[in-house]
């Protein structure tokens, strides 16, 4: 029973609608009169709520329905008609886009909230709301596509307005630069995603192109074409979710407005890759060596990125990297194929990754836009609310039990080692060691201690209430969130398991008691030996440090961005500049130029002609008449 | 009866009212301007009983009333609507041109009328005597009106250039006339069809020389090579609003009867499509090469007329059996043709100044810094001529490039496309002086009257909304 829903259309055209009202309402009043800018901020804010309540709804509506026939659809309208695609605007509710649709729209509300605040006396303020909307409006399209080609629509436009709010400051030609590589890096994954796409029509997609004609076709395919499209996929979520090798533009994306790292580079967007890797679970299960790599690059990616964690010196850089880890942990859980612990980990992340995000921009907003850690400290005192909310943060992002963090990353290395995945876990619990270590070391350096810099300190003050507010609320998200996937051994229900049941293909682990003992044993081992050894460190102050061998190593980030720019990025420059250069003028232009040069020629050789005289012209058509009835003659025998 | 009279009640009314003003001309309180409101007034009316007519009337033919010597098919009437729109167009552009240059008189208006009056009786005729004398009613009042400037030596050499080659190739109609009579012994289109039908396209030498003579006034008179000579020396001698309505309204009536000629049997047409395909390509390319050359905006406009021809004359080739649809075709590019060009002389009969100081291309450079809304209109009349979308023009060439593959000349339509590349050269050199030159003159004087402004705008909406509607293919 599939009943047809008309106001899953409505959850994305909520945000576009007010993405085009706000635009044209700033393209209309930012010369002339200027509109109060609570208007824009207050406009914002009412397409989230809105798809935030129909979220809710959805889920309700879903969780009344039994549990086999969990989901429903909505047609908007044939998309495209052509040979064997036939493509529709559909969006598809089913327990895993309903999970993404609550958390994206309630943080996706609250950031809003919190950017009144944030951008207050910014000066295209309608812009930067104009694109917030249109972001969210693209995710919810992203995450309600019903099929991959209707996800891609969404992909791309939360690329487009990934690098619109990266280089939102564009006085600054860095942040300019940074969308640039955030966008030219996406579009190499979603190459990926685009050949992936393709190869799954080629295969299968003459039964039907959505997700649910997919998923009941994949066994017509061949391991092999299921591990290709598998891996083409698997690139554009590594664009997307910044994983190895593509993870390069998260930590310079955080260029853009604080606000929009939150919502964008942290919670929402990020996290696309995951879902979509969820989405195709049933692709997934069927080949072990897709899903190996997957898990793999995940814990690579999340180990690297702990390590260049540990040295960075900038607040948001240091969440950034934590990011990119934290996806790695994704990775490896719907890698490990525990897809319900993986999305479980995405929902929590969202809580407490949101949470740092904004609290490290209150920071931010207290000292005026300063983001190097060494410039702060003892901030504890100024700015309580900050400081206890950021605290509840760190403590669920280090997985601190029973703060959101720890359930969902326990989960995953739970699985991984219950699923036979021995090294995985090992390096899991590696990095939850070093997650707890700077995550600790940052909120130490910048809160404790005495200030550093006593001026910036002196003009420091909590931020307004408009944001408090939020930070509040996600605080609180970040303790219960975890409660929601209550672990069994605790004789928890772990309801998001259960309630993602129907929509990814989770492969259970069948572990004994003794062995989840031991895996949470060592996760808290981990955290608090992570933690202890920051406090050794940093608790009591410390000055900023100099980087020597490894790690100044990993201070510079391996150098990944300099090989990079080596290998791939002058090459091309070079192959480039050689085309314009040369190519263009001597083998493309030289044709065309010398063809209009013929043309002119001609036609000024022909001006002759029009002598004005009368004589002249009768001539002419004595002469013609004469040819032609030569012509007509000659061909009439 | 009734509909038989709607259907020639434009003619009635457009003749009627041409010797109603040269009577009312004489009274001396009867000025210009009342001329002028009352032609465009006559054109107007007459424009809306051509439309009544052609949506409504379906009753196709009058033969019983004109002997077969006057017939109203489709084709004539979407032809006869092209004129009238033409005539009052011209007669808008000629209030706004007038108000600068003072050598108009109420005579002015009157020709204008005689001239659409023996245009509309040429989209009508299928005999040659009435051809003939529809051709002279019309080519008298045009031949006036181009030396109407008297004090102008362009125009008077124009006129006298006009008026030998035209005696010339009139002559060439009536001798190719007499030709045809002797062969079948009738000058009706039907009966000359039937003759070719039933003895074949060459059984009679005097047959075809005859066909051949009256061809050669057609393309004579639809400019197209090696006939095309005059038409820039004559374009560039006439005032603006004449050349305008020279370029269209006298065009589409030469096709409407040229069309109805080769129409009378398909063997005739077949006979001379070889001849055609010839002229068809040398006139647009031919066209071409002299439009390149050019300095002046009103002799570019004139040779590119000539390529105009060479497309409807792809279109001619195209009539072949299917009759209807290469019909529609050829209306369809005749009205998108006359949009863009009316509207291009409409904007200049404003912008030349007094005497037409102004008709080089240099002297609209940097128009659109000043006149953006001008230089946009102009800009789009261009784009339309050069065959871009979503332009009138561009679904004109369209129709005719898909006429001419369906009917197997697919040469004729690669060269068609590729003419139509070369236009570019000089239709796009307008646009890039206007929107990417310094100006060197200022625009801003005062314009004299919003007449030729607003139809010059209403023009622009006509490019777009001709563009939309849909033909059978």
């Amino acid at each position: 029973m599939a009943h047809s829903t008309f106001y899953l259309g409505m959850i994305p055209l909520y945000p576009l609608l007010g993405a085009v009202c706000i635009g044209l309402l700033h393209i209309f009043t930012c010369r002339r009169c200027r509109l109060p800018q609570l208007v824009y901020g207050l406009l914002a804010c009412v397409g989230p709520a809105l798809s935030f309540f129909l979220a809710l709804r959805v889920f309700f509506e879903l969780q009344a329905l039994p549990l086999e026939s969990r989901f429903f659809s909505y047609k908007a309208f044939t998309w495209f008609s052509v040979g064997d695609l036939h493509l529709n605007m559909g969006f598809l509710a089913d327990p895993l886009s309903s999970l993404m649709l609550l958390f994206v729209t309630f943080i996706g509300t609250l950031i809003h909230v919190y950017s009144i605040g944030y951008m207050d006396g910014d000066k295209t303020y309608g812009k930067f709301f104009a694109y917030m909307n249109l972001f969210l409006g693209s995710m919810l399209i992203l995450v309600l596509a019903d099929s991959p080609v209707v996800m891609f629509i969404g992909w791309e436009g939360v690329g487009l307005c990934s690098y619109l709010l990266i280089s939102y400051y564009n006085e600054d030609s860095e942040n300019v630069l940074a969308g640039n590589k955030a966008f030219i890096v996406n579009r190499i994954g979603d190459l990926g995603f685009v050949l992936g796409m393709g190869f799954l029509f080629w295969a299968i997609g003459s039964h039907g192109f959505d997700f649910l004609s997919l998923k009941a076709n994949a066994h017509l395919m061949t391991e092999s074409t299921i591990l290709i499209v598998c891996l083409l996929l698997f690139i554009g979520a590594t664009g997307k979710s910044a994983q190895i090798p593509l993870y390069v533009w998260l930590p310079d994306a955080m260029a853009g407005p604080t606000p929009v790292s939150a919502l964008i580079h942290a919670a929402t967007m990020v996290t696309a890759g995951v879902y979509m890797v969820a989405r195709f679970s049933f692709l997934y299960v069927e080949v072990a060596s897709a899903s190996m790599v997957v898990a793999w690059v995940g814990i690579l990616t999340a180990l690297l990125a702990a390590v260049f964690g540990m040295f960075q010196d900038d607040i948001k850089k240091i969440l950034a990297y934590s990011t990119v880890s934290q996806l790695g942990y994704m990775f490896a859980g719907v890698g490990v194929t525990a897809y319900s612990a993986g999305i479980f980990h995405v929902f929590t992340h969202a809580f407490f990754k949101a949470l740092l995000f904004l609290g490290a921009g209150a920071v931010i907003y207290a000292l005026h836009h300063q983001q190097n850690i060494w410039k702060m400290g003892g901030l504890k005192k100024k700015m309580p609310i900050t400081y206890w909310t950021m605290l509840v943060g760190a403590l669920a992002l280090a997985g601190c039990p029973p703060f959101a963090g720890f359930f969902s990353k326990d989960e995953i290395l739970y699985s991984a080692l219950a699923n036979g995945h021995f090294f995985i876990w090992l390096i899991g619990v590696l990095v939850a060691a070093m997650t707890a270590y700077y995550t600790f070391r940052m909120i130490f350096v910048v809160f404790h201690g005495e200030p550093r810099d006593q001026h910036a300190y002196e003009h420091a003050h909590e931020a307004p209430l408009v944001m408090t507010i939020p930070l509040i609320i996600l605080a609180i998200g970040a303790v219960i969130a975890g409660f929601y996937n209550f672990p069994a051994i605790f004789g928890g229900e772990q309801m998001i398991s259960h309630w993602l049941a129907p929509s990814v293909a989770d492969q259970h682990p069948h572990g004994s008691f003794l062995l989840e003992f031991f895996v949470i044993a060592t996760s808290v081992a981990a955290f608090a030996f992570g933690v202890w050894v920051a406090y050794k460190r940093f608790g009591k102050g410390a000055e900023e440090p100099v980087f020597t061998g490894f790690a100044s190593f990993a201070f510079h980030k391996f150098y990944v961005d300099e090989l990079y720019n080596a290998v791939f990025v002058q090459p091309y420059k070079v192959i480039g500049t050689a085309i314009s250069d040369e190519v263009e003028p001597n083998m493309t232009d030289a044709p065309v130029t010398s063809a209009s040069r013929l043309y002119m020629r001609v036609g000024n050789l022909v001006k002759i002609f029009q002598s004005g005289y009368v004589r002249t012209y009768a001539i002419y058509m004595v002469l013609g008449l004469g040819i032609m009835s030569l012509i007509l003659s000659q061909s009439l025998n | 009866m009734t509909n038989d009279f709607i259907l020639f009640f434009p003619v009635v009314l457009v003749s009627l009212g041409a010797i109603g003003l040269m009577l009312a001309g004489t009274c001396r309180c009867f000025r210009l301007e009342h001329a002028a409101w009352a032609s465009g007034g006559l054109f107007g009316l007459a424009f809306l009983v051509q439309l009544s007519a052609t949506l409504a009337c379906d009753h196709s033919l009058y033969n019983s009333l004109f002997k077969d010597i006057l017939v109203v098919s489709p084709f004539s009437k979407a032809a006869g609507l092209v004129i009238l729109g033409c005539g009052l167009f011209s007669v808008c552009s000629s209030i706004s041109y007038f108000k600068r240059n003072n050598f108009s008189g109420v005579e002015y208006y009157s020709l204008l009328l005689f001239a659409a009056a023996g245009m509309l009786l040429l989209t009508m005729t299928r005999e040659l005597v009435t051809a003939f004398i529809a051709l002279e009613i019309m080519s008298l009042a045009i031949y006036v009106l181009v030396g109407y400037d008297r004090d102008n030596v362009l125009s008077t050499e124009a006129v006298m250039k006009y008026l030998v080659l035209g005696a010339f190739g009139g002559a060439f109609f009536a001798m190719g006339g007499a030709f045809i009579f002797g062969a079948v012994g009738s000058t009706k289109f039907h009966l000359i069809g039937n003759f070719v039908a039933t003895n074949g396209f060459s059984a009679s030498p005097a047959l075809l020389a005859g066909g051949f003579f009256i061809m050669v006034t057609l393309f004579f008179k639809a400019a197209a090579f090696p006939f095309h000579a005059w038409v820039l020396d004559v374009y560039d001698g006439a005032s603006m609003p004449i050349t305008g309505f020279m370029a269209t309204a006298l065009k589409t009536a030469i096709f409407a009867v040229f069309a109805n000629f080769l129409l009378a049997d398909a063997a005739l047409q077949q006979g001379w499509v070889n001849v055609l395909f010839y002229i068809a390509i040398l006139s647009m390319f031919m066209g071409n090469f002299i439009a390149i050359g050019q300095n002046s905006l009103k002799r570019m406009l004139a040779a590119s007329g000539i390529v105009h021809s060479g497309y409807l004359l792809i279109g001619l080739v195209a009539l072949g059996s299917q009759q209807q649809i290469p019909g529609s075709v050829i209306a369809y590019y005749l009205a998108a043709y006359a949009a863009g060009t009316l509207g291009i002389f409409s904007a200049l009969s404003f912008l030349s100044g007094k005497g037409e100081q102004w008709k080089n291309f240099n002297d609209f450079k940097g128009l659109a810094k000043t006149n953006p809304y001008t230089a946009f209109a102009i800009s789009i009349f261009l784009l339309s001529m050069a065959g871009i979308p979503p332009t009138a023009g561009f679904m004109g060439k369209l129709y005719i490039i898909i006429a001419a593959i369906k009917a197997g000349h697919v040469s004729l339509a690669v060269l068609g496309i590729v003419s139509s590349i070369i236009a570019m050269w000089y239709y796009l050199r307008l646009i890039v002086l206007m929107y990417f030159h310094e100006a060197e003159r200022s625009f801003v004087e005062e314009y004299p009257c919003r007449v030729g402004m607003v139809s010059t705008f209403v023009l622009v909406l006509c490019v777009f909304a001709i563009s939309l509607y849909p033909i059978a293919l």
